[in-house]
């Protein structure tokens, strides 16, 4: 390959400038005219009820308001993976949040005082706040009619429990991989719910117009399937694909909580009851906690085997999720983590499983990591106990059972090329791992803890990105994707795969935020897979458009099109080395020829990307037979820690994380990504806490005591390492690290405690209380 | 969100017109400075006023002023001015350095403190400095001029001895001409922005006197005055710091919430105390003032 | 409903407003200047924080009526004659991700450099600790500000 120009450069973000300019137009940023309606809410206050009655009468008598809205207009089951919620609450409600009715004035005050007048009677049923409550024979049923509902085939629900999925992953023989062990270390892990707060909430707008043509403007990671879910949801009322657009705006941040479909339906729904006005549904920071989706809490058993060598010899690892009053998203979180839960190890003999429970909890979904960080702070924890028993150092015990490309993946694949064992070195290294950090103030203690890192996208077999490349007259080009710019750099990365391709300069180049109107396909953006897939899809189409270049070029100049390269936007000739001509020459207006005629026409790139080795078709007892995940992203960090053994506070002198990014097409923005990944990591562990009433009413919804960290929370250094170990299959050799940077950051932290107190916490998070408390009661002893 | 109730707004330019206003709205009434309580309460249906007076056109109340050795901090001063003040930088250093544990810039911006100790909410930054300098809170109503001592200010949580027709104009310290030296300690949950989850402020002077004041373990913020009593006279030693400190642990009564648990805050008392205490002396032998 | 007028950028704009409308509110809804966003509607994140008489204030906190005769300055007023210096910086540095707290941040760090042109990266964290960002770790920000501090 040429040296490359425009991939691998640390390349500033094509929207740079909108950002700090404040021209950014975020969903509510934008004009919807005056016809406005504004909608507000009416939530349930209990966790589990049927609704004996809902009394609206007050609430459309009063003054100003246009419509009221319950269950009863929107009869219609919708969900991503498994079709389990309703738009509004129909006979019963599922937890303290939820949507049971909307009034709707064009005045948002009027809308708010009458939606206190709705009255909502309840007769109560017992609720389930605990996930191994929901998995006991007598509990309540949340979901009675369960066997009923509709989902993707790798779901296994089970009638007439709260089991919405079970994921079983068998290979070897665990019983005999359990009898060669030396020692067995078991134990119970906890993480509980988090939230994922972007600083925009959950935004949309809804509009049908009088032909029926539904528009809906969202902050959302999935602009397609969003389309999909409202679709099928409203097909009903008679509407098609082709009735319904949505246009996704730039997103004040994701991190997996605008995936799929969550209050967007009721703009969607209220829309239709509401033809010509646009209904504007936008959540307060109180609701974006409740009722949006949240990270699913775990209780993880962990069992591992090991030989006196360190050479690991079984898992056993069972996993009990609380997937809240809804899993059409999260029991896909557990199904990913039930095909990956060994994490990075080869083990011969292995046993997950991973079970999806509902519970009386807000409903759970995607959140960056998608269960990983939630396994791997048990996984990571365990396995440095494992090393302490063993009196070998966790760093070399983690190099002998690290997977390495061939080696058999839990669901009987061969892994994908990683550089597993270069970040290890490379992230050991640089922490000085062996050398131990003496603390200056005699009230502190210093730590260290290492953590692996592993991540596959979770998505169905067949997702899939498609892309448009289309030029303009002076030869700057856009190019038109579904993906989202959440943050990540997705429309500079795709700008940069275009450039390398066409050689058009990044700053010729813009990449168009999604509507699907226009834009082609995108399943989602989620998984940590745009960059590869929908890069594999933009580098397509620049090559197609390359194609079509040469093609005209051929006709028109009599050049023979295997001679033609572009360089510098201009079409060369190796054969002829004299002839150049610009790009912008002729991809709007073609070659003129001798004769005056003209050949070729505008240059319209088009790309898709489907993986096509990939199966989610597997034997339900043990998952073996199919291919369910594309490939890994790997990495290792560690961290040091200062303690404060007294107040228990904790400080962050260093961490280090190192990451294979195949090939990171731009390294600034990967940084940026272990940068923001990690505090937000880090977040998890040392500070964000839900807090729930014995009713299940979250307590801290708000910033005020939901704490995440500021500019004067993070880490003294950070050393982000970028590994570069080429994915096969990816664009020029990339694959995601989106997600992948937070995950080790909560087993390291509990790593570097256990280093420097010698006190192992098990139950995420790990505040600063907790680490004084429990290092008090061990000073006690 | 928006504010859902209606009310009035009032601007008055003079101390007499805002006491007025407040005699005829009474309870009805709530007193508007900085606003970063108040506006919020508004928006949560938590107080639903018919009439907001907005005290910011009143000169008088937005001065911090040092007359017959007396600090006058007015009612409208933020948080900022407090720590950007030539006066409070020379004279009492331990209000900036509490100042700037409040909140965050932009809030310090607006946030006054006379507008935290009205608030009073057990968590009050303010109220242990106040309290170990023996602050008095000026009152002016339609009948005139009242003082309360700072120690009497504070009711319940969020409760103050202040009439519905009653306005406060600001706090007053007087100048203390002992050489001494405090520390504010503060526990947050993390560096950034936090509530005190416990707080203690203390003083100590050359003749062995003690000052000691803590916030957000209790009902409301209050002098340990047991533990000041044993202290007095004595020099600090390990053995004294110990014993005083058993002594303060009775005198509050941290609850648990979703915040911090109760056994931490005493936890973190007993740690505080000490480390505040060893400060204070620290400052106090380094000769600095205060 | 009474008339307030105010300096909005250096242009004077009068406008109608209820007593209970925020400031935050009548620049979004009545004023076209949607720069300040609301984050989180009770002062936490900074997302809506405007400057008030030189001095970075929460919009979501303040009433309009409060604001009468003043001078608000937000992101449009400070990039209308092109950029400033640690915008550009920003620039540079990929400081932002989302973006949606970049307003804020804005607010934050002018005001901090209009009052110390050469603040020490704890000045900064000072400084911007009031303006909460979920995505880039505030590394590419601090950096940014101290980088439009150097020559």
């Amino acid at each position: 390959m040429d040296k490359l120009k425009y991939v691998g450069k640390p390349v500033v973000r094509i929207d740079g400038k909108e950002k700090v300019s404040g021209a950014t137009r975020f969903t509510d940023d934008l004009e919807y005219g005056q016809n406005m309606l504004y909608a507000a809410l009416v939530e349930s206050t209990e966790a589990h009820a049927l609704i004996k009655s809902i009394d609206t009468t007050e609430a459309e008598k009063y003054r100003g308001v246009v419509a009221v809205f319950t269950g009863k207009d929107f009869p219609y089951k919708f969900g991503l993976y498994m079709k389990d919620r309703y738009i509004f609450a129909m006979d019963r409600v599922r937890f303290v949040g939820e949507q049971v009715a909307a009034v709707v004035s064009r005045d948002k005050r009027i809308a708010e005082k009458a939606a206190k007048l709705v009255k909502v009677e309840y007769d109560p049923l017992p609720a389930l706040f605990d996930q191994m409550e929901s998995l006991k024979n007598d509990a309540v049923l949340i979901h009675p009619d369960l066997g009923e509902y509709v989902h993707v085939p790798w779901f296994f629900p089970q009638a007439k429990t709260n089991i919405a999925h079970w994921r079983k992953t068998r290979q070897g023989d665990i019983e005999k991989g359990f009898a060669e062990a030396d020692y067995i270390l078991e134990d119970t892990y906890r993480v509980p719910r988090y939230a994922h707060c972007p600083i925009e909430t959950h935004a949309a707008v809804g509009l049908c117009d009088l032909s029926g043509r539904l528009t809906v403007w969202a902050s959302s990671q999935s602009p397609h399937t969003q389309r999909n879910l409202f679709v099928e949801a409203l097909a009903p009322l008679g509407f098609t694909h082709k009735d319904v657009r949505v246009i996704a705006p730039p997103i004040g941040g994701g991190f997996g909580g605008k995936a799929g479909v969550s209050m967007e339906i009721l703009a969607a729904a209220m829309a239709t009851k509401l033809r010509g006005n646009p209904v504007r549904v936008i959540w307060s920071r109180e609701r974006e906690f409740y009722n949006t989706s949240q990270r699913l809490g775990v209780i993880a058993k962990l069992k591992i085997g090991v030989k006196n060598d360190g050479m690991f010899t079984a898992i056993d690892h069972r996993l009990y999720w609380d997937a809240g009053a809804s899993a059409e998203y999260g029991a896909n979180v557990v199904n990913a983590v039930g095909l990956s839960a060994t994490g990075p190890y080869r083990f011969p003999n292995i046993f997950i499983d991973s079970v999806c429970l509902y519970t009386n909890l807000p409903p759970c979904g995607a959140y960056r990591g998608f269960g990983y960080s939630e396994f791997m702070f048990g996984l990571e924890s365990h396995i440095n106990r494992i090393a302490t028993h063993l009196k070998m150092d966790p760093v070399t015990l983690r190099k002998k059972n690290a997977i390495q490309e061939g080696d058999i993946l839990a669901y009987g694949v061969p892994m994908n090329p990683s550089g597993l064992l270069k970040a290890i070195d490379a992230v050991e290294k640089e922490i000085e791992w062996s050398k131990k950090v003496k603390p200056i103030d005699s009230n502190k203690v210093i730590g260290k803890g290492f953590s692996l890192i592993w991540k596959a996208p979770a998505m169905p077999p067949n997702a899939s990105s498609a892309a448009f490349i289309k030029f303009s007259e002076d030869g700057s080009l856009n190019i038109l994707v579904s993906g989202m710019d959440m943050g990540q750099g997705f429309l500079t990365v795709m700008a940069q795969i275009a450039a390398e391709i066409l050689t058009v300069p990044v700053s010729k180049i813009r990449t168009e935020n999604p509507d699907t109107d226009r834009n082609p396909y995108e399943w989602q953006t989620v998984a940590s897979h745009v960059t590869w897939s929908c890069g594999n899809a933009v580098r397509n189409a620049a090559i197609n458009a390359r194609d079509q270049i040469f093609e005209i070029v051929e006709r028109a100049c009599d050049l023979p099109k295997d001679e033609l390269y572009l360089k510098d936007e201009k079409v060369k000739c190796k054969a002829k080395p004299e002839f150049e001509l610009p790009l912008k020459n002729f991809v709007i207006d073609g070659i003129q020829t001798e004769d005056g005629t003209f050949r070729g026409g505008p240059i319209l790139g088009k790309g898709i990307f489907m993986p096509e080795f990939t199966s989610a078709n597997s034997d339900p007892e043990t998952s073996q037979g199919g291919h369910p995940n594309v490939h890994y992203t790997v990495g290792a960090a560690a961290i040091i820690l200062e303690i404060d053994k007294d107040t228990g506070e904790m400080h962050v002198k260093k961490v280090v994380e190192a990451i294979d990014a195949g090939k990171a097409i731009n390294p600034d923005l990967v940084k940026g990504q272990i940068t923001g990944g990690l505090l937000q990591g880090l977040s998890t562990v040392l500070y964000e806490d839900m807090r729930y009433d014995e009713k299940g009413k979250l307590l801290n919804p708000n910033f005020t005591d939901y704490k995440i960290p500021t500019a004067k929370d993070i880490p003294d250094e950070i050393v982000p390492i970028i590994i570069e170990v080429p994915q096969p299959d990816g664009p020029f050799g990339a694959r995601g690290v989106g997600e992948h940077t937070m995950i080790p950051a909560a087993p390291m932290v509990a790593n570097a405690i256990q280093d420097a107190l010698g006190v192992r916490i098990k139950t995420m998070p790990i505040t600063q209380e907790k680490v004084a408390m429990t290092y008090l009661k061990k000073k006690e002893k | 969100m928006s504010i859902l109730h209606d009310f009035e707004y009032y601007k008055p330019a003079d101390i007499k017109s805002a006491v007025e206003l407040l005699d005829k709205f009474g309870n009805k009434a709530k007193i508007l400075a900085g606003g970063t309580d108040l506006v919020v309460q508004m928006k949560e249906n938590i107080v639903t006023p018919d009439a907001v007076i907005d005290i910011k056109a009143i000169d008088k109340l937005n001065e911090i002023s040092l007359d017959d050795e007396t600090l006058f901090i007015g009612a409208c001063v933020t948080f900022t001015e407090l720590m950007e003040s030539e006066i409070i930088q020379k004279y009492f250093p331990l209000i900036k350095d509490m100042s700037a544990t409040v909140a965050s810039m932009g809030i310090r911006n607006r946030a006054t403190l006379v507008g935290n100790i009205c608030s009073a909410v057990p968590s009050a930054d303010s109220a242990p400095i106040l309290l170990v300098y023996d602050a008095e809170v000026v009152i002016k109503s339609k009948s005139g001029e009242r003082i309360i001592p700072i120690e009497q200010w504070f009711a319940g949580p969020k409760k103050t001895v202040r009439k519905d027709n009653e306005l406060v104009t600001g706090v007053a310290i007087h100048l203390i001409k002992e050489n001494h030296a405090g520390c504010y300690e503060k526990l947050g949950r993390y560096s950034g922005e936090d509530l005190a989850q416990a707080g203690i402020c203390v003083l100590v002077f050359e003749d062995q006197i003690y000052h000691v004041a803590f916030c957000a373990v209790g009902p409301v913020p209050k002098r340990a005055e047991i533990t000041e009593k044993f202290l007095n006279g004595k020099e600090i030693t390990p053995e004294v710091i110990k014993q005083a400190k058993k002594l303060l642990l009775e005198e509050i009564s941290p609850i648990s919430d979703i915040r911090s648990s109760k056994e931490y805050r005493i936890h973190m008392m007993d740690v505080m105390f000490d480390r505040g205490m060893k400060k204070a002396l620290n400052k106090l032998r380094g000769g600095t003032h205060v | 409903m009474s008339e307030i007028k105010i300096l909005l950028n250096n242009e004077e704009r009068i406008v109608e407003v209820q007593p209970y409308e925020t400031l935050l509110e009548v620049l979004r809804e009545k004023l076209g200047v949607i720069s300040p966003k609301c984050g989180c509607d009770r002062g936490d994140c900074g997302a809506c924080n405007v400057l008030l008489n030189g001095r970075s204030v929460r919009s979501c906190l303040i009433l309009a009526v409060e604001v009468d005769g003043q001078e608000i300055i937000t992101v449009e007023g400070i990039s209308k004659d092109g950029l400033s210096k640690v915008q550009e910086s920003m620039i540079d540095n990929n400081s932002f991700q989302c973006g949606f707290c970049a307003p804020g941040v804005i607010i934050s760090a002018t005001e901090l450099l209009n009052n110390n042109p050469h603040p020490t990266r704890e000045d900064i964290k000072e400084a911007l600790s009031g303006n909460l960002c979920r995505c880039t770790g505030y590394l590419p920000i601090l950096e940014a500000v101290e980088n439009a501090t150097k020559e």
